[in-house]
């Protein structure tokens, strides 16, 4: 799709923008490959072939494999359909539906997996009163890979719901309001106009979701290792706790093949959004609502129970978990306590630090991502589509990569002074941001390309025509018009930043610890009601950040944030 | 000092050569329409002049400016041209008032006088009041309207249309033609009006610039352009009528030639320095009457089309079946398909050779 | 005049001691490097700093593949920052030493330490003694007084224990229990037949035992010592052949920039006081002078199963393989 030839000022921005890419993407995976390749600065393709050539590698990139794809598959499937439900239908309440489907990125993943592993255990008071609790010893039903694609899918289903959600805003609804004229039925009409449609959203958020199950550690860490099932995350923590000269190197070289397999998603992706290719003139910004008449009760009720089932449950166990003096003693009327709350509010120091430097962090690291994807992505849409694709794929790989190896590549890469500066960025709260901005890139950046790619040129042509250069036209008409998507975008950055583990445990210095920090010391300490604690406190801070953003946004702009209509 | 110049203009897609080698000069004030069919590069040709796409080869000069050329190119927001986009391209975020106001504050005027000169513009166009409403919210030919108080405002001395009535109802297309004039006199721009509508091109435009295939065919006056196409294809494209293959016996001093067509003798206007020889006669519907047997030449009515006071009858002649005349006769006097009729050439136009 | 010299010398004798605690302080930095629970870690750090409050301590907490993970890039980077390590086990700190990352300290006062604490070319040091052991949850059918009641019918599928393949302290376990005679080299397999479970580590033992998925686990007594103080449904059991242990070790590195800090360092956490400090945070001391904590059995009493900690670091891959193939991963 060709735009128009760029001037000196947007292609010094665009040259800046692009800079930043590298440095953020590039340089660590690079560093990270040079490992791989040349262990102690020599040449050596040794432990390359030694990986390449161990059964237990390919036996874990095939274990990741499947329960990525699958873990995608049903991320898609309950993220597309209810973002269909919701842009589609009339159902009712649908902001706290929405408030309450994006619950899941706001608990890390591994504490996701305990709350899980606590309710559907012989323990768990929920089943015991039920009396459907598995007998003490049975194996765990979520043990295996089953047990990791359901809580891969679950987790992830929020990130492609908020994509395909932007995508459709952006339908025109005279494409509906043909085919209901042809005699559609509202069913056919999803399958074979709307779904069609969506399918570049669809891709785009499968891709995230496929791409962020291959990098996860909490779920296969819990759920993986008592079954035996090992993906490559979980073997390169092997290796890690196996320390041994040539770890690092190992390390690199199986993150590299992990980043091999995150560009199969990305093929896939490109493969699906060639598909179709919606232009809007954005008129049509109301999407068409079908009314349910007599099913709508039902969906609702289906609705709300799916959501009680699959997050109210586990969040109860949290909380029960947090109200127990002890691991293991049952929650009664008579024992619960306050005690672990008030440990980690009042006594704990490190506590408040945490949240006030998770919140933070990520709170700037969302808006910076935001501000740099809009420009960029502007950019790349005026550029040959194979320069698009090249950056698509590089801000795909920190995030692809497992948190602890992206970790150890900013450890590689700012342990000395910077060049030029002089300063070093290490031991101080600034590396922990620098590697969220390198991490979360892609969620930011893809939102907003997406959104471009639907956008009418002549929009932005007839603002050049009025003489609006570079910086005014992306402030004035596309920033705007970008904005639903760009801050879903942000919104998602921010969500996942704050509740962000790996990474930040080994960046963290004296007085910059996170909250998933603090939640990893306190669960290694066997302190696993503390570390519920604090996982009920930040899921309640986070969802009162929410509601903020929520009053603040009705404010500023309509249908900016996700969950408004 | 031309208001838009292209000399030897050429941009390829590829293989394909979307226009080829254009030359062409619109004088300050002038309405120039392009007209063509789809896919002969005119829409093209307005982006090379809006600075949207590079010229491959020659230079293109806004007055005494060269805005695009080898050595030199102005990006479009530096051009000061005004655009009416098919799609009018109103942004939805702002309202009518913010639309027709973007232009104003890119060029830092605020306050007051930026609202005086909005209204002004509003007023124009006859949408005083409608300012605080959403693109969204219009009509089409509101949003057209919109679109042209933008240029207005602007005060741009060149403005560029883009099929702009191709999305409204053919109703309004009158209508909003007349609009488009009235905004011509208004703001004494220049106007490139690019339409596939030879009925519009015509109406409005001072001269026209005919393009097929990525070439300029013919620029002239409408009237010109009718009554003296400079090739077939100009002919066809432009009005009615018929395209006949003929033989110039003789040439005259007073602009005439006699022709052989159809099985006769023919004297019909030509150009200076025609030749003899085969070539083709160019014959509008006016140039064609009934006569009674023996005056003229037979043919066979094919279709009949009725248009109200007058109807189209499309007789194919006995000497050449494969050609189609279309003339017109009033509906009073109606014709059968199938009747032979016997028709007189009075007048037509030998297409000079090439 | 005597008196006046004897006053002169008193009261050179008192200005001198009372400079001499000025002279004997350490300061500048130190860079600490631990896996301890946080809570600990904080507490070691403030009663080192109380005996020398001229030394500014930075701590880097996280779990002990994490600080390796970390120490390792930072050598890869060639920069590393750490002055002392105070990590889970020996056996993390013999392929440090391997690798020749580990600066000796022969002058470190080992005369309470029994030999097997600390390593022989003092370059780290036992500070205290976690001993592996068998937790039970009250509502277990089978109170196990061995490790080969864990293999049992009536613990069958019912066993949870730390893997290898992420805890060195597990590995150290492992080959203690296989290197005895008494329990014998095929225990691993017969457990793994008996359809125990291998879970990340201690925490997740715990986890499991005092939220009843498994009524038996393998684990370090103090976090399931602590675990029944607070009320956890669970109790410990020495076995009978006897416990493993890890020293939690302490270490110099070989770049340190402060070592007279990092010698103080050591020096406080092999002191009385130092061994003292970790008995009130429920450890057994490694120092024989010291007392266990209250309700802790006497250190003698406890049978200690030996492993070659050097012979153990040679073996690794073939261990790992080995429970790899049993428990899978």
């Amino acid at each position: 799709m060709p735009w128009m030839p760029a001037r000196r000022g947007e292609r010094l921005t665009f040259a800046t923008l692009l800079g930043l890419v590298v440095l953020l993407a590039v340089v660590p995976i690079a560093r990270l490959a040079q490992e791989a390749l040349a262990p102690h600065g020599k040449l050596d393709v040794g432990v390359l072939d030694d990986v390449v050539h161990s059964p237990a590698v390919w036996h874990a990139a095939g274990n990741t494999l499947t329960v990525s794809l699958g873990g995608a598959a049903l991320a898609i499937l309950l993220g597309a359909a209810f973002a269909l439900l919701v842009s589609l239908t009339d159902i009712r309440a649908k902001k706290p539906l929405v408030f309450c489907f994006m619950m899941p990125l706001l608990i890390a993943p591994q504490v996701t997996a305990l709350a899980w592993i606590n309710l559907l255990g012989p323990n768990s008071t929920l089943l015991r009163a039920l009396g459907i609790a598995p007998a003490p010893g049975s194996a765990h039903p979520l043990y295996g890979p089953g047990g990791i694609v359901l809580l891969l899918g679950l987790e992830q289903a929020p990130v492609v719901f908020l994509a395909v959600r932007a995508g459709l805003r952006a339908l025109p609804r005279d494409l509906v309001e043909a085919a209901q004229a042809a005699g559609a039925r509202p069913w056919r009409i999803v399958r074979t106009i709307v779904l069609p449609l969506m399918m570049p959203s669809v891709a785009a958020g499968g891709m995230l979701a496929f791409v962020g199950s291959i990098g996860n550690f909490g779920i296969p860490a819990f759920l993986g290792i008592p079954a035996g099932f090992t993906v490559l995350v979980t073997l390169i923590y092997q290796r890690l706790a196996g320390f041994g000269t040539s770890a690092l190197s190992e390390v690199a070289a199986l993150s590299l093949l992990l980043a091999l397999i995150a560009l199969c998603g990305l093929a896939l992706n490109g493969w699906l959004a060639r598909r179709r290719d919606v232009r809007v003139t954005a008129w049509t910004t109301a999407t068409p609502e079908w009314t349910l008449g007599r099913l709508r009760g039902a969906v609702e009720g289906a609705c709300w129970s799916g959501l009680f089932l699959v997050l109210a449950l586990p969040f109860a166990a949290l909380v029960a978990t947090a109200l127990v003096p002890a691991i293991g003693v049952s929650l009664t009327p008579r024992n619960f306590t306050l005690a672990n709350f008030h440990f980690v509010l009042f006594d704990y120091a490190a506590t408040r630090r945490a949240f006030l430097n998770s919140a933070s962090l990520a709170a700037t690291a969302a808006v910076m991502l935001v501000v740099m994807a809009v420009p960029l992505g502007y950019s790349l849409a005026g550029r040959r589509s194979s320069l698009r694709q090249a950056v698509g794929f590089v801000a795909e790989l920190p995030y692809a990569v497992p948190g602890v190896v992206l970790a150890i590549a900013m450890i590689l890469c700012l342990l000395r002074p910077l060049p030029l500066l002089g300063l070093s960025l290490y031991s101080t709260i600034w590396i922990i941001l620098v590697a969220y901005l390198s991490r979360f890139m892609l969620l930011a950046l893809r939102p907003v390309t997406n959104a471009l790619r639907q956008i009418d040129p002549s929009l932005d042509e007839a603002a050049r025509m009025s003489g609006a250069r570079y910086a005014r036209r992306v402030m004035t008409v596309i920033m705007p018009m970008v904005a639903p998507s760009a801050v879903a975008g942000g919104m998602l950055v921010f969500l996942m930043a704050f509740n962000e583990l790996t990474v930040s445990a080994l960046l963290w210095s004296s007085g910059s610890e996170t909250v998933g920090v603090v939640l990893f010391s306190l669960e290694q300490a066997g302190d696993a009601v503390s570390a519920a604690a604090v996982a009920v406190i930040a899921v309640v801070v986070t969802l009162g950040m929410m509601l903020l953003s929520n009053g603040l946004a009705s404010r500023v702009a309509r249908g900016v944030l996700p969950w408004q209509p | 000092m031309a208001a838009v110049t292209l000399e030897h203009v050429g941009k390829r897609f590829g293989a394909l050569a979307a226009v080829d080698d254009v030359s062409l000069r619109v004088e300050a004030g002038e309405f120039l329409a392009v007209l063509g069919p789809s896919g002969c590069g005119k829409s093209t040709l307005l982006r090379l002049i809006a600075g949207f796409e590079r010229p491959d080869a020659g230079t293109i000069s806004l007055g005494e400016q060269g805005v695009s050329g080898p050595d030199a190119f102005v990006a479009p927001e530096d051009r000061h041209v005004g655009m009416v986009f098919q799609s009018y391209a109103l942004w939805p975020h702002m309202s009518v008032a913010g639309n027709i106001g973007y232009p104003l504050r890119v060029q830092k005027l605020a306050g007051r006088e930026l609202a005086r000169q909005v209204d002004a513009a509003l007023d124009a166009v006859g949408l005083t009041g409608l300012g605080d409403r959403r693109p969204a919210e219009l009509s089409g030919g509101q949003r057209q309207r919109v679109a042209l108080a933008r240029c207005l405002a602007m005060k741009a001395r060149i403005v560029l249309l883009d099929e702009p009535l191709a999305n409204l109802d053919v109703h309004l297309r009158a209508r909003m033609l007349a609009e488009i004039a009235a905004f011509r006199t208004l703001s004494k721009a220049t106007l490139v009006y690019v339409t596939h509508d030879q009925a519009e091109a015509l109406g409005v435009a001072d001269r026209v610039a005919v393009m097929a295939g990525g070439r300029v065919r013919q620029v002239a006056a409408p009237a010109a352009l009718y009554r003296t196409p400079q090739d077939g294809v100009v002919s066809r494209f432009v009005g009615p009528g018929t395209v006949a293959r003929g033989e110039v016996t003789q040439t005259y001093a007073n602009g005439h030639a006699a022709v052989a067509l159809f099985g006769r003798e023919w004297q019909i206007r030509s150009a200076p320095g025609q030749g003899a020889g085969p070539v083709e006669v160019c014959i509008r519907p006016e140039d064609l009457a009934i006569v009674s047997p023996g005056n003229g030449f037979a043919a066979s009515v094919a279709r009949v089309l009725y248009q109200g006071g007058r109807t189209v009858v499309e007789a194919a002649p006995a000497s050449d079946p494969g050609t189609t005349l279309s003339l017109s006769v009033r509906s009073s006097e109606p014709v059968a398909p199938g009747a032979t009729l016997h028709l007189s050439l009075v007048d037509g136009w030998v297409i000079p050779g090439r | 005049m005597k008196r006046a010299i004897r006053t002169f010398l008193i009261s050179m004798l008192a200005a001198v001691l009372g400079a001499a605690p000025a002279i004997a302080q350490t300061g500048g930095k130190l860079v600490l490097y631990t896996s301890q629970p946080d809570r600990d870690a904080q507490r070691t750090v403030e009663g080192f700093r109380k005996k020398h409050p001229g030394v500014d301590v930075e701590i880097f907490r996280s779990g002990t593949t994490e600080v390796m993970s970390k120490l390792m890039a930072e050598v890869a980077a060639g920069a590393p920052r750490a002055d002392v390590l105070l990590i889970a086990d020996a056996l993390s700190m013999e392929r440090l030493k391997a690798a020749d990352q580990l600066l000796a300290y022969p002058q470190a006062d080992v005369r309470e330490f029994p030999p097997d604490a600390y390593d022989k070319d003092k370059t780290y040091f036992g500070t205290k003694l976690i001993t592996t052991g068998i937790i039970v949850n009250t509502q277990a059918p089978m109170r196990p007084k061995s490790w080969t009641d864990l293999l049992k019918a009536e613990a069958r599928g019912q066993v949870a224990l730390p893997s290898p393949l992420y805890s060195g302290a597990a590995a150290i376990h492992m080959a203690a229990l296989t290197q005895n005679r008494a329990i014998g080299g095929g225990y691993y397999e017969k457990l793994a037949q008996n359809g125990a479970v291998a879970l990340r580590g201690n925490g997740a033992v715990l986890n499991a035992v005092a939220g009843g998925q498994k009524m038996y686990g393998i684990i370090v007594e103090f976090m399931a010592l602590n675990a029944k103080a607070k009320g956890s449904p669970v109790d410990f059991v020495f076995p009978a052949e006897g416990v493993s242990i890890v020293t939690e070790p302490t270490a110099i590195l070989r770049g340190t920039k402060n070592p007279e800090a990092a010698h103080a360092f050591v020096d406080f956490l092999l002191s009385k006081e130092g061994q003292e400090l970790a008995v009130s945070q429920g450890y057994f001391p490694a120092r024989r002078d010291v007392k266990p904590p209250p309700g802790f059995p006497d250190v003698a009493t406890l049978r200690i199963l030996p492993v070659d900690i050097s012979e153990l670091e040679k073996r690794d891959e073939l261990n790992k393989k080995r429970f790899a193939e049993l428990f899978g991963g």
